[in-house]
């Protein structure tokens, strides 16, 4: 187990330093940088030497290359990703702690609910294969999965939020409410993110509702399931201890790379409803050629790619006693 | 067979008339026609048949394990007199390893590969009796492994972990479980080496005169089944074409096709034998004959065979064959 575990580990390790160098090397292998954004914005304002000043100021370090990569890494590791160029001075660290916790909210939650509703209608589904469920429920649900999110969205949106008037339209919660551990704002935050939420979960649960009946209906033909009904288990069993905990098994890889594309995944919707969330924030760095702030980003979908992974393996490790040595 | 003989013969499972179709497209095919034989207590029942006959068919129908598109078209299956067809769900989970155990043709892939042998024997137990505290399975789930020669420290292990034989004893070991009556065996060597066969041949037999059940035993392997079979049936693109006792079956055949099974098989003592085999190919079911389904392929048919399909003709109370020949 520990030897299993270790090489994983290891090979986390790697990926994340080959995932961090790449980030570090394509901002500068791009043409341009802010800096002659801004010089050409100016339109010869700007002294070269006020440029220099500027650069400094903003943590451009200046040198060769591997002493910009080494500064770059000691950045990293110790947590100073150095300031955004759109909100200066603020550090880019405080922007994505800033935005992580509602991203990780609404995209988390999301997942969790389509994950739960979408295994347990895929297994029903697969059970009852051929009835009415499998073959007008699940279609349809599959259907509107099909649609681009940013249309279900909008659509939603407009809907009962627009016309309806049923729910906000926009942010995180009611900035007169005061943010803290109150009920008010609890309610607050809930009442904002409903139509974000209801549109991911709508989106998001067909594809797990098929993904979970297709493993299934493939683990109902083995043989030990037809062994487990010869035994006179109840069919709950049957269906829980023999088909859906081997059928779950291909599903935990897709769920691995859901839980990673949480932190990216969720950039229209955070657009569309205004969420204060790191998609919000992305776009607004690629729009201003934020490269602090772009870069942050991108490190933290690294690391939610890896801890994924890292995850799903552990997973994979408790279900099946096959990769136990 | 002397001892059965003393014993008087009481019917466990009758099987009358037992249609099986699948449902292939608009057609309906009859994997097994109209076949009726009993098993006795204690007694060990051979079917035999080449692949396709019909045979596990017939025997996943007899627990009502058939799968769609098969379906049950017809007749009886009655277990102690009564009939298990008409079970509804709660009488047929009670019944089902209770009364009658069955062991699966593939031992590799009928244990779940995701959870141990223990629980695997223990979850048998408690769906049938649920009173029964943890220690007491465990106690029963160790006796079991012993019973069939696995070290009981194996017992919290993975099916994975276990070769191919010892699968099949584990296997064994759970249709022990409850001490069915019934242990309904599909081909149950037919993925081990002939050692590794011999060797759980040799167990069942064992554990057969320390249990008393009675086996159904399908197999293609007729000298397997000479050694431990009391009687063996045939069948033949669904039907039952001869039954008789075992002995009766090997050496003095009356159907076509058992003497063509039979010479298949090289024996062991005695003279040596070119082996002969049966030409042809199996029936097609899309299209079945009027007459006998083994008309096409049999050495000896006569004109009325391909008119008529002949009856199953006693001739004697213990043998049986359905052959034009025999009338």
């Amino acid at each position: 187990m520990g030897r299993f575990l270790g090489s994983r580990l290891l090979f986390y390790i790697a990926a994340f330093m080959v995932a961090v160098t790449f980030n570090f090397v394509l901002p500068r292998m791009m043409p341009g940088d802010p800096f002659e954004i801004m010089f050409a914005a100016a339109q010869g304002k700007i002294q070269p030497e006020q440029m220099a000043v500027l650069k400094e100021q903003f943590g451009f370090v200046a040198g060769p290359w591997h002493v910009q990569y080494w500064d770059y890494i000691k950045g990293i590791f110790s947590g100073d990703l150095g300031p955004s160029l759109t909100y200066y001075p603020t550090p880019v660290t405080e922007i994505i702690s800033g935005a992580l916790p509602w991203t990780v909210f609404l995209a988390g939650t999301s997942t969790l609910i389509c994950l739960f509703i979408g295994i347990l209608l895929g297994i029903f589904s697969a059970y009852n294969r051929g009835g009415k469920f499998d073959s007008i429920v699940a279609p349809a649900l599959a259907f509107i999965g099909a649609f681009p999110q940013m249309v279900s969205a909008m659509l939603i949106l407009f809907g009962l939020g627009v016309i309806l008037n049923w729910f906000p339209v926009g942010y995180g919660y009611n900035p007169d409410v005061d943010a803290g551990w109150t009920l008010e704002f609890f309610m607050s935050v809930a009442y904002h993110a409903a139509l974000p939420l209801l549109t991911m979960i709508i989106c998001g649960i067909g594809g797990w509702l098929f993904l979970m009946r297709n493993s299934m209906i493939n683990t109902l033909g083995e043989d030990y399931i037809t062994m487990g009904k010869a035994k006179g288990l109840s069919t709950r069993r049957v269906m829980i201890n023999y088909a859906a905990r081997n059928a779950a098994l291909p599903v935990v890889t897709a769920v691995a790379m859901a839980l990673s594309f949480v932190v990216a995944g969720a950039l229209i919707i955070e657009l569309i409803y205004n969420y204060p969330g790191l998609g919000n924030e992305m776009l607004g760095a690629v729009a201003s050629r934020d490269y602090p702030l772009l870069q942050g980003l991108l490190l933290i979908i690294v690391v939610c790619v890896l801890t994924a992974n890292f995850i799903a393996d552990l997973a994979y490790f408790w279900l099946d006693p096959r990769l136990r040595k | 067979m002397t001892e059965l003989a003393n014993q008087q013969a009481e019917t466990l499972l009758d099987i009358r008339g037992l249609s099986v179709e699948y449902l292939v497209g608009d057609a309906r095919l009859r994997a097994v026609d109209k076949v009726s034989f009993t098993v006795n207590k204690g007694e060990t029942v051979g079917l035999a048949g080449e692949s396709g006959c019909g045979k596990s068919t017939l025997a996943f129908a007899l627990a009502k394990l058939h799968k769609p598109p098969a379906l049950i078209a017809e007749g009886e299956v009655l277990y102690k007199g009564r009939d298990v067809l008409s079970f509804d769900d709660e009488e047929l989970r009670r019944f089902r390893w209770k009364e009658t155990s069955v062991v699966f043709q593939s031992a590799m892939n009928c244990l779940n590969p995701v959870i141990s042998v223990n629980a695997q024997i223990c979850d048998v137990l408690s769906a049938h009796h649920p009173e029964m505290n943890r220690g007491e399975l465990q106690d029963r789930a160790r006796e079991l492994l012993k019973v069939v020669g696995i070290h009981p420290d194996r017992l919290d292990q993975y099916p994975h972990q276990f070769s191919g034989g010892m699968r099949q004893r584990a296997v064994l070991a759970i249709s022990l479980a409850l001490k069915p009556q019934l242990i309904i065996m599909d081909e149950p060597t037919t993925a081990l080496d002939v050692v590794v066969e011999r060797e759980i041949m040799d167990q069942l037999s064992e554990l057969k005169k320390q249990f008393g059940f009675s086996i159904l035993l399908i197999s293609h392997d007729l000298s397997l089944m000479g050694e431990i079979t009391d009687r063996i049936a045939v069948m033949y693109a669904g039907k039952l074409v001869e039954i008789a006792p075992s002995e009766e079956v090997l050496f003095n055949p009356q159907h076509p096709y058992t003497k063509g099974l039979v010479n298949s098989f090289p024996h062991l003592l005695g003279e040596k034998k070119e082996l002969t085999g049966i030409s042809g190919n199996p029936l097609n079911l899309y299209s079945p004959p009027a007459g006998c389904y083994f008309e096409e392929r049999c050495p000896e048919r006569i004109e009325r065979c391909k008119s008529t399909d002949p009856a199953l003709i006693t001739l004697n109370p213990q043998h049986k064959a359905k052959c034009h020949l025999l009338g």
